[in-house]
């Protein structure tokens, strides 16, 4: 059921998955890294059961969740790891109805279980559409592949080796509802792309969840939009949301790590004249 | 077609069955195909004629000849006698099978003449009890088309009569023999359209379902179709092989049917509804979803089986993945590599899209080229000869023909109908 011999394309993750292989690699590789996404999907999805409801459940009642599953546990990890990392601005326990966030959890990684202090339910949301490319990545690696382009909706996207004609692989970001309008011009080798917005049709989907800042327990209003380019998809997903979230003073900490690999744009200001990168 | 070239024909058939039952969980899912094909297939190329398992067929209308010619292509069927008491009928009959062949026009004669070992019933719906209970009360096996019977409690009394009398009954579902079926069975069984949370049915066409009445009739018996005494109409006549797709598909029986009834464009004196729109409730929020009416046949006969991952329309024989649209840059970059072209990708942009219908062609589930009522009838010749029913067929039979009957219930009334819980065990 997919598409030509080096493109697939598939729902996945709540959004349209594309994986482009160029180049050399098995025959099987698509296949794999289709595998791999939905294998992820499976494990974290909060929209059937999965090992992330049975998790959530537990959490909800109040109770420690044992995480067996390889995928779920790796995924909290990296949840953990994305929360230190940000100064607490990636979240994936914030949520305004009830008031939690990931200070309330106790994440014992060597026992691999979890626990909340309040009924708390994770949503992985944007990490885990990295986490899948960063699975599927590998498994395209592993087949051999040595250049593939992949995407999870238009805004997470992993690419591995060089563009199929050689050098980086050339990407523009438009405005978010100005598609003529260039907010920014990246290339990239063996990195990982994520774009975050407050406004867009992206914004719009039904039950698209507001981007919290779960430090001031509200939703981020202002019209504004993220990019981040980091080695890994998990990582651009983290650092995109929390760029988003940040205030002034912490969004300069984050882009003063990485200059030139991560932006932050208020979308008040961004015309096709006069583009603002914090 | 040459003896040579139909048995190729048959043997691609039973081919085409074989393949699809041995596709991992179909087996279970269908035994009765599995099992009906596994004895068609060991069954010699040309049993002499006294070998054949002898059929007596009560009703000889349009069905009844249909399934005459399908019996002839049968390898262990013959057609012993025929009987219908409607003499144009009758007639058509005999041009079909030949002088040979007694012809009756009172089915107790036929029973009472012998030299028959089952009954084919192809009579209005409400004549089907009496004609099955006759049969076995005569020491025969049944084969009746569906549904089985007016009511709930016919329905079971025949299958209560059958193991009491310890001979076959068997329903004619073809359905459940099609290749495309089996096919779409296998698919389902192999996660291709993920988790099935929906089957949407309809039966649409445009006439008014009315014969014309000969002289020396009348119209409540050449179009009992249309009248209550004698058929729940649209729900019986052609929401029953439905809703066996749709009980067999979703491995389950309703929990609970609400649905619409009404006469709405063929005012001419019928009884049945010419308009049904019903819901099926089945366990975990899953449905199936029917509608059939007589004044449109732009969507036709189709059941539209609907999962996570993609929908099988069996009726066209296609299978669809959940494919979504296309990102357009890049298309357009795998374009330009191909051209040894290298230019920016734009990527950001919405990551929705309107919900429109999709139009992708899909792929083909494979059809067959022969008539699947031949295996049924192959399936039953067996059974008749070891005396064992086909297993699994009878219990999909009856829970169809409870639901279509349900289904008429629930329009009627008003009001939400609940599966029947005093149902016979089978």
């Amino acid at each position: 059921m997919a598409g030509s011999a080096d493109i697939m394309r598939f729902a996945a993750m709540g959004t349209r998955v594309e994986l482009h292989r160029f180049g050399d690699g098995a025959d099987a590789a698509l296949a794999a890294a289709r595998r791999a996404i939905e294998a992820v999907d499976d494990a974290l999805t909060i929209h059937r059961p999965s090992p992330a409801t049975a998790m959530n459940e537990a959490l909800l009642a109040g109770r420690t969740a044992a995480l067996e599953d390889e995928l779920l546990f790796r995924a909290v990890e990296a949840a953990a790891d994305g929360h230190a990392a940000t100064e607490g601005l990636f979240d994936v326990a914030a949520d305004l109805r009830t008031g939690t966030d990931w200070s309330m959890v106790t994440f014992d990684h060597a026992a691999r279980r979890i626990a909340a202090e309040r009924p708390i339910a994770l949503d992985f949301g944007g990490l885990g559409k990295g986490f899948a490319l960063d699975r599927a990545s590998a498994a395209l690696r592993e087949a051999g592949v040595g250049s593939a382009l992949l995407t999870a909706g238009e805004s997470s996207i992993a690419v591995i080796g060089e563009h199929p004609l050689g050098g980086l692989w050339p990407f523009s970001i438009p405005h978010p509802e100005q598609p003529d309008v260039e907010l920014l011009a990246v290339e990239l080798c063996d990195q990982a792309l994520s774009i975050s917005a407050t406004i867009g049709a992206g914004t719009r989907a039904p039950e698209r969840a507001a981007i919290v800042h779960s430090r001031l327990g509200a939703a981020v209003t202002l019209p504004a939009c993220a990019v981040s380019v980091e080695p890994n998809a998990t990582l651009a997903e983290i650092m995109s949301t929390a760029l988003l979230v940040a205030d002034q003073q912490a969004a300069a900490r984050l882009l003063r790590d990485r200059v030139g690999r991560r932006f932050r744009f208020d979308l008040r200001l961004a015309t096709e004249h006069s583009r603002k990168c914090a | 077609m040459s003896d040579q070239a139909f048995d190729l024909t048959r043997r691609s058939f039973l081919d085409r069955v074989l393949m699809a039952t041995a596709g991992a969980g179909v087996a279970a899912a269908a035994p009765w195909a599995v099992s009906a094909a596994n004895a068609a297939s060991a069954a010699p190329m040309m049993p002499a004629t006294g070998d054949r398992v002898r059929l007596g067929v009560i009703g000889t209308g349009d069905r009844g000849r249909a399934l005459i010619r399908n019996i002839a292509k049968s390898r262990n069927c013959t057609v012993a006698a025929i009987c219908d008491n409607f003499a144009p009928h009758l007639a058509k009959g005999r041009e079909i099978v030949g002088a040979s062949v007694p012809a009756f026009a009172d089915h107790r004669a036929m029973l009472d003449a012998r030299g028959i070992d089952a009954l084919v019933i192809a009579t209005p719906l409400n004549q089907h009890a009496r004609h099955a209970t006759d049969g076995f009360d005569a020491g025969l096996h049944v084969w009746c088309e569906k549904a089985m019977a007016r009511t709930i409690s016919d329905c079971g009394a025949m299958i209560t009569k059958s193991r009491a009398a310890n001979k076959v009954l068997q329903i004619g579902h073809q359905r459940m023999f099609h290749p495309t079926y089996l096919n779409a069975l296998k698919r389902v069984k192999a996660g291709e359209i993920g988790e099935i949370t929906q089957v949407r049915a309809s039966w649409h066409r445009n006439n008014s379902w009315r014969r014309p009445v000969p002289a020396g009739t009348d119209d409540r018996h050449i179009n009992w179709r249309l009248y209550r005494e004698s058929s729940a109409g649209l729900m019986t006549e052609l929401a029953t092989h439905q809703l066996q797709v749709g009980n067999w598909f979703l491995d389950a029986v309703p929990t609970r049917v609400i649905g619409s009834g009404s006469i709405c464009f063929w005012k001419d004196g019928r009884e049945v509804y010419d308009h049904v729109a019903l819901i099926y409730e089945y366990s975990g929020g899953r449905k199936f979803i029917y509608t059939s009416l007589l004044n449109n046949a732009r969507y036709g006969c189709e059941e539209q089986i609907q999962g996570s991952k993609g929908t099988i329309e069996p009726e066209l024989g296609r299978i669809y993945a959940e494919v979504p649209p296309k990102v357009l840059a890049l298309q357009r970059m795998h374009q330009d590599v191909a051209r040894g072209s290298k230019r920016t990708v734009p990527i950001g942009g919405a990551t929705w899209f309107p919900e429109l219908p999709v139009t992708t062609p899909g792929e083909s589930l494979g059809w067959g080229e022969y008539d699947e009522t031949m295996l049924q009838f192959e399936g039953f010749g067996e059974a008749v000869r070891s005396g064992k029913p086909l297993p699994g067929l009878l219990a999909q039979a009856y829970r169809a023909s409870v639901a279509s009957l349900l289904g008429e219930q629930a329009m009627d009334r008003g009001e939400a109908m609940t599966w029947p819980t005093s149902l016979v065990e089978v």
